[in-house]
């Protein structure tokens, strides 16, 4: 028992699951119940509010008492929300590991939005052929993802090619890129797309459980943990962020790493973007604006260390579900919301003072002699 | 003993039953650090108060707002709201599209959803409060034109230029100045709607543009701060939408003759009446759409109308 215990407790991501674990049982114990309607499925399949005859015979809609934290909607609801930004964290964690940042992440997210939208749009039911159903769905995905890719590939060419720092270059590219999602929007929501593609991710399983954002972030993370943990071209990552000069000096082709990790970076955007078209329905140029800020924090919550050579896809899908946990439990608790930023900033800042001292005893248990 | 014990359990039913019931209301609108949104809170939570008495049940103001617009946010906020219970939403819309399925969703599970400030026409939402975008855009240039005699080149001041109701209201400016055609239209100038940003806007436009002899501002943030027009009273014309306590200075100084204040508190207190008749007394209101005048302010009746902001602006 004690051996598990310890066994868990090396485990990288522990202090992070601790954490969650004791968010979720704060949120639990302290959240009260909610009175929510119970829905059945007609006769034509609808869903529709179910009904009970009260005890003076009356038909009254019937409601079910449920803890406001700990319940599938709930649960569902805070996956959902965590998976955008959780997404586009994984793509963070290649770069931030590397040595790097990327402070135009929510401005490819606009861009890829705007642009697979406008695209979707036309093969939507107000476009010129009518719903044209798969086709138009894919290659309305493959313009939203392949913008995120180019716009990592620019943002990677030009670090690699100017040799100037990646903050300096992302922080210009954030404003270009949102610049030309306003350009070709002229500012307008973008709307209407195939009902399919609506349908396909908002896909409800059960009484009203969107699961396709988690299943997309699950998808990711295992991705991105596969190549950073188990991948020659993960290794590589580490190593750049670790050393670079080391790392040039071993063999390694930096520039085509630094390379990767940005086009990665732009991909997550672009599977995150994607994602938000098909739940949401519409892309507008401001969309994504301080997103970076809230990618970096989950990182960094995550474990992924700003000076590079640390962290993993994980942990940074733990750090942000860490932050949306908070932001829920604000909700949930129902916290003045005036205070939400002072309880975050607080909550990240413990976060990852209580993962440190995680790492640090870890790092103490190795060094130990066996005795 | 027996009777003690019947007296001690009326006390607990009675006790139970005196327990009024409690409504939760979600409000969510487009920014934290806009004033006028803040008001619309105050109005919320005043009329919740009033309501509160007067149906015998209590009311609480569930406020859930972005810190900066993000429609994505709001339509996550509304979500989590009904998760939470809230038996009503007010909503002012950053992107009517976005937030289509998120009120739709919300009034599938039976809880309705009315919007102010900023609609989303195609929702299932019971009702809408706020002014006519298009008449608003259509007052301002008429106002303008007034103050100008019908000649000079103007510049519109626009915000964000993702908002629905902006992009109506500059239309509607539009529209208006084409029947003069002595006045040129030099461009609409968007920003992000911060009063420093609006301000460096204004004086960044005057700079490369120096015969601009009037402006007509859809939106207020540039007179949120207290020397945004840098010229002396009279000289260029200035007509601006909302009348917010850091507006009516220009009013004072001469500097913006007329300002056409949106009734921001309103839009909070309206929005919770008509949630309350709906959730508690079942009534619909006659009209899906109930607009708001806009109320002009000028030298007249500025000290007047600048009492009103003790009550709205938060204790």
């Amino acid at each position: 028992m004690l051996s598990t215990l310890r066994s868990v407790l090396r485990f990288q991501e522990s202090g992070l699951i601790l954490v969650i674990l004791a968010l979720g049982a704060l949120l639990y114990g302290f959240s009260g119940s909610v009175r929510a309607p119970v829905f059945e499925r007609g006769e034509d399949g609808s869903r529709q509010r179910a009904f009970i005859t009260d005890t003076s015979g009356e038909r009254v809609p019937a409601f079910v008492e449920r803890n406001k934290f700990l319940n599938a909607q709930n649960l569902a609801q805070l996956a959902k929300d965590t998976s955008f930004i959780a997404i586009m964290a994984v793509g963070m964690a290649f770069v931030i590991i590397s040595g790097g940042i990327d402070l135009s992440v929510g401005s490819t997210y606009a861009l890829a939005s705007v642009l697979g939208a406008l695209a979707l749009q036309q093969f939507g039911p107000e476009g010129p052929g009518g719903d044209t159903g798969t086709w138009g769905i894919v290659l309305g995905a493959s313009i939203c993802l392949g913008t995120a890719v180019v716009c990592g590939f620019f943002n990677g060419g030009l670090i690699v090619a100017l040799r100037v720092h990646p903050f300096i270059i992302t922080l210009g590219t954030m404003a270009i890129l949102r610049g030309i999602a306003f350009v070709v929007t002229k500012g307008q929501s973008v709307g209407g797309f195939p009902q399919d593609f609506r349908d396909l991710v908002r896909f409800e399983a059960g009484q009203g459980l969107s699961l396709v954002p988690l299943v997309v972030m699950i998808v990711v993370t295992l991705l991105g943990w596969l190549i950073l943990a188990r991948l020659a071209a993960g290794r590589r990552v580490y190593a750049v962020g670790g050393n670079e000069l080391a790392s040039r000096f071993s063999g390694i082709r930096v520039e085509r790493v630094k390379l990767g990790v940005y086009v990665m970076s732009g991909l997550c955007a672009g599977i995150a973007a994607l994602l938000s078209l098909g739940y949401y329905g519409a892309a507008t140029s401001g969309d994504g604006q301080g997103y970076e800020l809230n990618v970096i924090a989950a990182a960094v919550v995550g474990g992924a260390s700003l000076s590079g050579g640390r962290g993993s896809a994980l942990g940074v899908v733990l750090g942000a579900l860490i932050i949306q946990m908070i932001n829920s439990g604000i909700v949930i608790l129902g916290i003045d919301q005036n205070y939400s930023q002072i309880i975050i900033g607080s909550v990240v800042i413990a976060a990852v003072v209580l993962d440190n001292v995680n790492s640090w005893l870890s790092r103490r248990r190795m060094q130990k002699p066996a005795a | 003993m027996r009777s003690l014990t019947l007296l001690l359990l009326l006390a607990l039913a009675g006790t139970l039953t005196a327990a009024p019931r409690t409504i939760s209301i979600g409000l969510v609108a487009k920014s934290q650090g806009n004033p006028v949104f803040q008001a619309a809170r105050v109005g919320a939570e005043d009329a919740a108060k009033a309501l509160s008495l007067k149906h015998g049940v209590t009311i609480k103001i569930d406020w859930r707002t972005p810190n900066e617009e993000d429609a994505q946010r709001q339509a996550e906020a509304i979500e989590q709201l009904v998760l939470a219970g809230a038996e009503g939403i007010a909503v002012s819309c950053s992107d009517a599209n976005k937030l289509t399925d998120a009120i739709n969703s919300a009034v599938s599970n039976g809880v309705p959803v009315a919007t102010f400030d900023s609609d989303a026409p195609n929702s299932k939402r019971f009702v809408t409060y706020g002014i006519d975008d298009i008449e608003c855009g259509k007052q301002v240039m008429e106002e303008l034109a007034k103050l100008m005699n019908g000649k000079g080149i103007i510049a519109v001041i626009a915000g964000n230029q993702n908002a629905p109701n902006l992009q109506k209201r500059v239309q509607g400016v539009r529209e208006i100045a084409k029947k003069y055609p002595g006045i040129t239209v030099r461009g609409v100038y968007y920003h992000k709607e911060t009063p420093q940003d609006a301000a460096a806007k204004v004086e960044q436009v005057m700079q490369a543009n120096p015969d601009i002899t009037g402006w007509a501002m859809i939106g207020g943030w540039p007179l949120f701060t207290d020397n945004a027009l840098k010229w002396e009273p009279g000289t260029v014309k200035c007509v601006s939408v909302d009348a917010l306590p850091a507006q009516l200075a220009y009013i004072r100084s001469g500097h913006v003759p007329v300002l056409l204040a949106q009734q921001c508190y309103e839009w909070g207190k309206r929005s919770v009446e008509l949630l309350v008749d709906k959730i508690v007394l079942k009534k619909n209101p006659p009209e899906q759409k109930e607009i708001s005048p806009l109320i002009p302010v000028t030298k007249d009746n500025v000290d007047a109308y600048a009492k009103n902001w003790a009550t709205w602006l938060p204790k």
